[in-house]
């Protein structure tokens, strides 16, 4: 069975990024320094990706604002506004607004970064469900923000050698999915993924996503991904046609889990998915934990995938 | 308290003489010019002293308490001149409003900087044991503001519901998965409420009590953080009631940037709250009038209004997040609109929608005069 670990979403920044931003927007240094201080946090980033010995690279998506704002920013049709509350975190994104026909015009300079860490890449971008949930006015606009945002978006990171995909979707852990709204989402996933020659993963988080795993487990996705600190195993169901992402470590805690014990919870959810491949990660971003801790989680991620590699192969 | 009552919310920016001097550092001529220009524009008595003081930094560990105690009186002369009813001091002494509680709490240990938005961020403890009041903490800036105040005094208190939300616990451990889910979530839902309820028995409620026995009349107790979880609006209120029950003082509560929908019918059960201080102007138009079409924003407060123990509603009239400087024609109408609600002016009161420490003190002021003259020009129209 195939195995692989990687860290998906933002990760947190250092002191010495939060001095320099705030030093910045103060007009007490230069973007020369702030420049300088988020490269060296990418490198530490990719040095801890690679020490870990994790299988799939990130540039930790450090300079994005949020996770919509480079998509909002580079295109025409979408605003942002005001603070939303990023699900029950003391977290805030700026809620796009459509106000037009959406389209990624520009690639998001942010994009870029990912060509400064090894290969393989891998890319974290929002599923269009949260996406069209996320962005006021959105209405029945799923297909059409995949096809017009989210498609470019992940066609020029895959320029950028990202040879992973992973879509972030906590709303529909969080607040569910209406029945109406399947065929809409299963379509824009497939908008998404039709032209990427590589995995996508579509990952589930911040509530239990078990009622939802008989249909998204048929999308045109290599890996669904599930958040066990929300999700029984037991609820996971059978026979798979797709590979499991296992979301293993909480990433809004700062305890640190027992490696062996988790491990074999993965092997049991691998065991009793059937899941062609395996996948290993945060049940959640780890923006939201203090860089220390978010360092140890990574280098627990490494340790537990590893443990998983063991006993699967 | 009486109709369309002005006030701010909580903190202000700290000025530049002031962070470079409590640091240590040398306190550069333009800053020190700035102490100068504000105090002579606010009208702060012997600003000189000050402007003698940081002539001689670096300063040594008294001296920079000095200069704490100078922002201190800077914030509430600036609150005073922009022509507030009730003042305090932009919480010029204290670090910020979550880490100012828990570096005074026995059982929190930091843990590092998280992010809350774009490039704002706090510095988030975790409770590793059992919490407790180290020994009041805003009893000495209340003494000072009352012995400078010529206005009245409302006293920011964050709220334990806060105080929770934002730390990590450390003193749940969930480390085995293999339980079913639903169990955890109950495990994980108990120890919350007792770490709610600790903070607020243990360290919110002895500080105000502190705050009462030397005079404090009036206390926000804010909690930004009160719909985080929105299945523990009961919580929220549990603690509220918990930390002012029987205690004698006018109590009030600040929330902000939430989905306000959530917090009906939870907080019908906070008898002692007063008031509701809540930021709605970072969801309105800018475009004047009185419509519900061009106060999108201000929907939500007709929940308010129903409450059967008839607090007032502070509206924020203020966005924040912006320096749009808010004409008074707009805060006008903000307040027009609002009273229209309300059948009457008597239950609203008039605020930003948050402290305003994202705003340079020039924007801030600007925005804090347009304010009150709004709310002049509000009053006007209705014959007040």
């Amino acid at each position: 069975m195939d195995v692989f670990g990687y860290q998906h979403g933002i990760y947190p920044r250092s002191e010495a990024v939060v001095a320099a931003t705030r030093d910045l927007e103060r007009g007490r240094t230069t973007q020369e320094s702030v420049d300088q201080a988020f490269a060296a946090d990418r490198a530490a980033f990719a040095r801890l990706q690679s020490d870990a010995g994790l299988d799939f690279f990130s540039d930790g998506l450090l300079r994005w604002a949020d996770l919509f704002r480079p998509l909002a920013e580079a295109g025409s049709g979408l605003s942002v506004d005001g603070l939303v509350r990023w699900f029950d975190n003391n977290s805030f994104y700026r809620a796009p607004h459509l106000d037009g026909p959406p389209v990624l015009t520009e690639t998001p300079p942010v994009f870029d970064d990912v060509l400064l860490v090894p290969e393989p890449r891998v890319a974290t971008l929002p599923s269009p469900y949260l996406l069209s949930r996320v962005v006021h006015g959105a209405g029945d606009a799923m297909v059409e923000l995949a096809e017009a945002v989210l498609e470019p978006a992940a066609q020029a990171l895959r320029a950028r050698g990202c040879r992973l995909f992973h879509l972030e979707e906590p709303w529909l852990g969080f607040h569910g999915i209406d029945r109406s709204q399947w065929e809409e989402f299963e379509k824009a996933i497939g908008a998404v993924t039709g032209g990427l020659d590589v995995p996508v993963v579509l990952h589930v988080y911040y509530g239990d996503g078990s009622s939802a795993l008989d249909r998204l487990r048929r999308f045109p996705v290599a890996a669904v991904g599930v958040d066990l600190v929300e999700t029984d195993v037991a609820s996971l169901g059978t026979k798979w046609e797709t590979g499991l992402l296992a979301g293993c470590l909480n990433g809004r805690t700062t305890i640190l889990e027992d490696p062996g014990a988790t491990a074999a919870l993965v092997v049991r959810a691998a065991g009793a998915t059937g899941a062609a491949a395996v996948y290993c990660s945060t049940n959640s971003e780890i923006e939201l934990l203090p860089l220390a801790v978010a360092e140890r989680k990574v280098r627990l991620l490494a340790d537990v995938c590893a443990r998983v590699k063991g006993a699967l192969s | 308290m009486k109709p369309l009552l002005t006030h701010e919310v909580g903190s202000l920016d700290k000025p530049a003489w002031r962070v470079a001097a409590y640091a240590g550092r040398k306190v550069l001529p333009q800053q020190i010019e700035n102490a100068a220009a504000w105090g002579r524009r606010i009208g702060v008595d012997g600003y000189e002293e000050l402007v003698a003081l940081l002539d001689k930094s670096p300063l040594d560990r008294e001296q920079r308490r000095q200069v704490a105690r100078w922002s201190s009186i800077y914030g509430l002369r600036f609150l005073e001149s922009a022509g507030l009813d009730v003042v305090y001091d932009g919480e010029q002494q204290r670090t910020e409003m979550y880490n100012w509680v828990v570096a005074h709490s026995d059982g929190f240990d930091a843990r590092g900087s998280v992010r809350s938005f774009d490039n704002k961020y706090y510095t988030k403890a975790a409770v590793n044991g059992p919490v407790a009041l180290k020994a009041p903490f805003h009893d000495a800036e209340f003494s000072l503001l009352s012995d400078h105040a010529a206005s009245e005094l409302k006293v920011h208190v964050t709220g334990s519901y806060t105080i929770a939300a934002w730390s990590f616990d450390e003193r749940y451990r969930e480390h085995d998965l293999g339980q079913p889910a639903d169990l955890r979530r109950r495990h994980r839902k108990d120890a919350r409420r007792q770490l709610v309820l600790d903070i607020a028995r243990n360290v919110i409620r002895p500080n105000i009590e502190s705050l009462i026995a030397l005079g404090a009349r009036w206390i926000q107790v804010d909690e930004p953080g009160a719909s985080t979880e929105p299945d523990e609006l009961d919580l929220f209120v549990e603690s509220f009631n918990e930390t002012v029950a029987g205690l004698d003082a006018v109590f009030s509560t600040h929330l902000c940037f939430s989905d306000y929908e959530l917090f009906f019918p939870a907080i019908e059960g906070m008898h002692g709250c007063a008031q509701y201080c809540v930021g709605f102007a970072n969801d309105d138009s800018r475009d004047l009038g009185t419509s519900d079409d061009v106060r999108p924003g201000y929907q939500i407060i007709e929940r308010f209004r129903d409450l059967p123990h008839e607090p007032a509603l502070a509206v924020g009239v203020l966005d924040i997040h912006t320096d749009f400087i808010e004409p008074p024609e707009l805060v006008r109408d903000r307040i027009l609109y609002s009273v229209d609600v309300f059948g009457g002016p008597e239950r609203v009161h008039v605020n930003p929608d948050c402290g305003l420490r994202t705003r340079s003190w020039d924007v801030a002021y600007a925005k804090l005069r347009n304010m009150v003259e709004g709310t002049e020009l509000a009053k006007a129209k209705l014959g007040l």
